[in-house]
């Protein structure tokens, strides 16, 4: 295996860990199946492209061709699309959790809510926008290094990197902030938390802008690879379901193996001849029904009776 | 004598109610050779009028024979367009009501049911256009194909629950996709499967008589899977799922009194596999091709939104559901990409606002309708009277419950009347000419009930010495002593009563 295919799988791996890690978060505390996460995935997307699209002239008249520019440019995109997936968040946390919360059969009424929200947004979009594939302005510039005869994309480290320093703050912010140790504790037992006086409502908004920022990242960094439109959150939203699950729900370590697997397992099968890229869904559906099969509640879940 | 005036009373006035003759025998008749009844009367004895009545429980037959009824009778007056939209209506609504019986009697969240109908589709018409076989057996292929694959996706549902299955059957239906897709064989047609010989004869093919045979087809299809609905649901298998339905300690429960759900569960998927079976073969003749269209997720979203918005769980939810989405997708074209986002706006208010679907809304009314009841119950007894409802029905002489009301209000007032000045009042001069105020309170004291009324006790040997006891109510019992507190003139010691009644009505 070369270099390159190990930076493709590790790319994929941390868009994946992303939305996968999202998903885990927000299931295990708040108890929604957010399948509009590939939504705020999309809006996100579009969000910085809007923004950038109003900055361009701004940031040119300010800074010219400077490195300074395209740092700011960076932060736009960023900022912008970690924005809009917050916003993103609360919304969802307004129509698809404060409403129902306390009522019956909460879990699969807000997984539909969810899913409604993410047709009606796509199709929005859709509406909108058109169909059309847009291109964000590059963050890490083009070019690449050359190590030991591979080729990086700067994207592609870019990609990692940011991932993987997104993550790390926010996992520092669920271990060392006094809001992450509410989370922690709706994550372990929700009713536990409930008996010590951790309100669910408090506690929802922040864990919903969070995932949903976190989607927002993910979009800003994969649309270095791939382009701005509407449907492009589909596939990252059943990627990452699909980890979360592999990973067990509510397992965060479980769901960063999970998506290294996943990332590694397309990477090998969409560079062997005979398969390609059309069987890299395929093969990672086989794969995970395997594991599941093999461990119903994925790499790192318990089952409910070993739990209790 | 003037004319007397009946009003109906009680809380169903409008209720239907046949009303036999007392001396007319009671008669039921069943379903010929079983012990089923046709509709479940109820013989029901009218507490005011006296008089026997036969009320009709459930009405849900009724509603269902006039929904169908209807639909068969209006739909060869429609225009060509509206007869095909109400075809695939039926289409859908079978395919619901199926999907019903695994996700509502099963409770298996399975994602896979287009995928099985995708399939026996797939393999019925490929049996009819490549090997010939003609198209009355794909009938019988289809469910046949149903059943084995049913089976096989069955199987891991014992192990896996909830999400976890439902992931893994959305996984088996994009295994499908791609397999169908990469088929070298169907390449040219993008996957499909075309020219599929039909009930339909190919020279009536979208026409009129084509489209009204198709449509009683497709109507034939939806009472066939309302039949295997009725069957399943109603009878031995889903009485046994309804015991495990809800959660794991029903399911222990239903364990311990010797109920294999694990193996009714997988009957009932399988059953309901081998019906969408049939439907994936008739779905194949219907359009004379089969296409990987079908295994698409947009399309899963479809149905589910149509169960979704009918009711999860419901039969009736599911055909109604259908036809709610049926006719805004198919129905108005026109609106473009619109549709979608009214189908997905309505899915999410529904989801919203009520429990169980649209079908699930009249339960939940009369739900929210009891609990409103309740609580003005509770504000009025919590304001009025001091009897709880559970103890005002028992008690017997309402008068009773009445003046206790009465005594609370008053108590209520007469609190607000006591002030340290109509205190100071009453020590200066317990027996003199009062004000308003301490009159009426001075009068509720003198009223009170004998038990407990506080008396004065003018200590022997005869001296100035007092001291305040209070009568025990009943006869032969003597008065006890409230406290050791000694009083040298008898207005202190009436003043010293006030006190103690004051604040006996305080703390009430």
């Amino acid at each position: 295996m070369d270099l390159g295919l190990v930076i493709y799988a590790l790319n994929l791996a941390a868009i994946y860990a992303l939305m996968a890690i999202g998903i885990s978060i927000l299931w295990s505390s708040v108890g929604i199946i957010n399948m509009a996460h590939g939504a705020t995935f999309a809006v996100s997307g579009y969000a910085a492209l809007i923004v950038t699209g109003l900055l361009k002239p701004v940031i040119a008249a300010a800074f010219g061709k400077t490195a300074l520019a395209s740092i700011v440019m960076a932060s736009a995109i960023v900022g912008s699309a970690l924005v809009a997936g917050a916003i993103c968040g609360a919304v969802i946390y307004l129509v698809a959790f404060l409403p129902i919360h306390d009522k019956p059969n909460f879990p699969v009424r807000a997984l539909i809510i969810t899913l409604g929200l993410n047709i009606a947004t796509v199709q929005g979009l859709l509406w909108i926008f058109g169909p059309r594939n847009q291109g964000l302005p590059k963050i890490f510039g083009f070019g690449r290094w050359e190590i030991w005869g591979a080729k990086i994309r700067y994207d592609q480290a870019g990609t990692i990197l940011g991932a993987i320093l997104i993550m790390a703050l926010m996992l520092a912010w669920l271990r060392f902030s006094r809001k992450g140790l509410e989370v922690r504790a709706m994550m372990q037992n929700a009713e536990g938390a409930a008996y010590s006086g951790i309100s669910r409502q408090r506690t929802a908004l922040p864990v919903l802008m969070l995932t949903g920022a976190l989607a927002g990242m993910a979009a800003a960094l994969l649309s270095q690879t791939i382009f701005v439109s509407p449907t492009a959150g589909v596939i990252p939203l059943v990627k990452g379901l699909t980890i979360a699950l592999l990973g067990g729900l509510g397992s965060v370590p479980g769901a960063l193996a999970g998506a290294v697997l996943v990332g590694f397992l397309e990477a090998i099968v969409g560079a062997i001849p005979i398969l390609g890229q059309r069987y890299v869904l395929f093969s990672t559906f086989l794969f995970v029904i395997a594991v599941l099969i093999i461990r119903p509640r994925g790499i790192g879940g318990l089952l409910d009776d070993t739990r209790e | 004598m003037t004319e007397k005036t009946y009003y109906s009373v009680g809380r169903r006035p409008w209720e239907w109610r046949l009303k036999p003759k007392g001396s007319a025998e009671r008669v039921r008749e069943r379903l010929p050779g079983t012990r089923r009844h046709w509709l479940k009367w109820r013989d029901i004895h009218n507490p005011k009028t006296l008089c026997r009545e036969r009320a009709l429980v459930d009405k849900r037959p009724l509603w269902w024979t006039i929904g169908l009824a209807l639909i068969a009778v209006v739909t060869p007056f429609l225009q060509n367009s509206m007869i095909s939209v109400v075809s695939i209506f039926c289409v859908y609504a079978a395919i619901n009501v199926l999907w019903t019986l695994i996700v509502g009697t099963a409770g298996i969240f399975s994602l896979a049911t287009l995928a099985v109908v995708g399939a026996s589709g797939y393999i019925a018409a490929a049996a009819n256009v490549y090997l010939g076989i003609p198209w009355p057996f794909m009938l019988l292929i289809g469910p046949l194909v149903g059943l084995v694959f049913g089976a096989v996706l069955a199987a891991p549902s014992t192990r896996l629950d909830g999400l976890y299955y439902a992931l893994l059957t959305m996984g088996i239906a994009e295994i499908c996709r791609v397999f169908v897709v990469q088929l070298r064989a169907l390449t040219a047609s993008g996957g499909a499967i075309t020219n599929v010989d039909s009930f339909i004869p190919e020279d009536w093919f979208l026409q009129r008589p084509g489209l009204l045979l198709g449509f009683s087809g497709a109507f034939l299809l939806l009472l066939g899977a309302l039949a295997v609905w009725r069957l399943v649901n109603t009878e031995r298998l889903g009485m046994l799922l309804r015991v495990a339905r809800t959660g794991r300690e029903d399911e222990a429960f239903a364990e311990a009194v010797g109920i294999d759900f694990r193996r009714a569960r997988f009957l009932v998927f399988v059953i309901s596999s081998a019906a969408l079976g049939v439907v994936g073969a008739f779905y194949a003749m219907y359009f004379r091709s089969i296409s990987p269209q079908i295994f698409s997720l947009d399309q899963l979203l479809l149905l589910f939104a149509m169960m979704v918005i009918g009711g999860l769980g419901r039969a009736e939810g599911a055909v109604v559901g259908a036809a709610v989405v049926t006719l805004i997708d198919k129905g108005l074209v026109e609106l473009g990409p619109a549709r979608i986002i009214i189908v997905a706006v309505i899915m999410v208010g529904v989801t919203v606002f009520a429990r169980d679907g649209l079908m699930g809304s009249r339960d939940q009314f009369r739900d929210f309708r009891k609990r409103k009841s309740g609580e003005r119950r509770a504000r009025r007894t919590e304001k009025g009277g001091e009897a709880m409802p559970e103890e005002a029905a028992e008690v017997h002489d309402k008068q009773k419950l009445y003046y206790r009301r009465f005594n609370k209000r008053l108590r209520e007032r007469l609190k607000g009347l006591i002030t340290p000045e109509l205190i100071e009042e009453h020590r200066r001069d317990p027996l003199g000419h009062h004000s308003d105020e301490l009159a009426r309170v001075l009068n509720y004291f003198r009223r009170g009930e004998m038990a407990d009324k506080y008396v004065i006790h003018r200590m022997v040997p005869a001296e100035e010495r007092f001291r305040i006891m209070a009568v025990s109510g009943e006869r032969g019992i003597p008065p006890r002593v409230v406290d050791d507190r000694e009083y040298t003139k008898v207005k202190e010691a009436y003043h010293a009563v006030f006190l103690l009644r004051v604040n006996d009505l305080l703390e009430s």
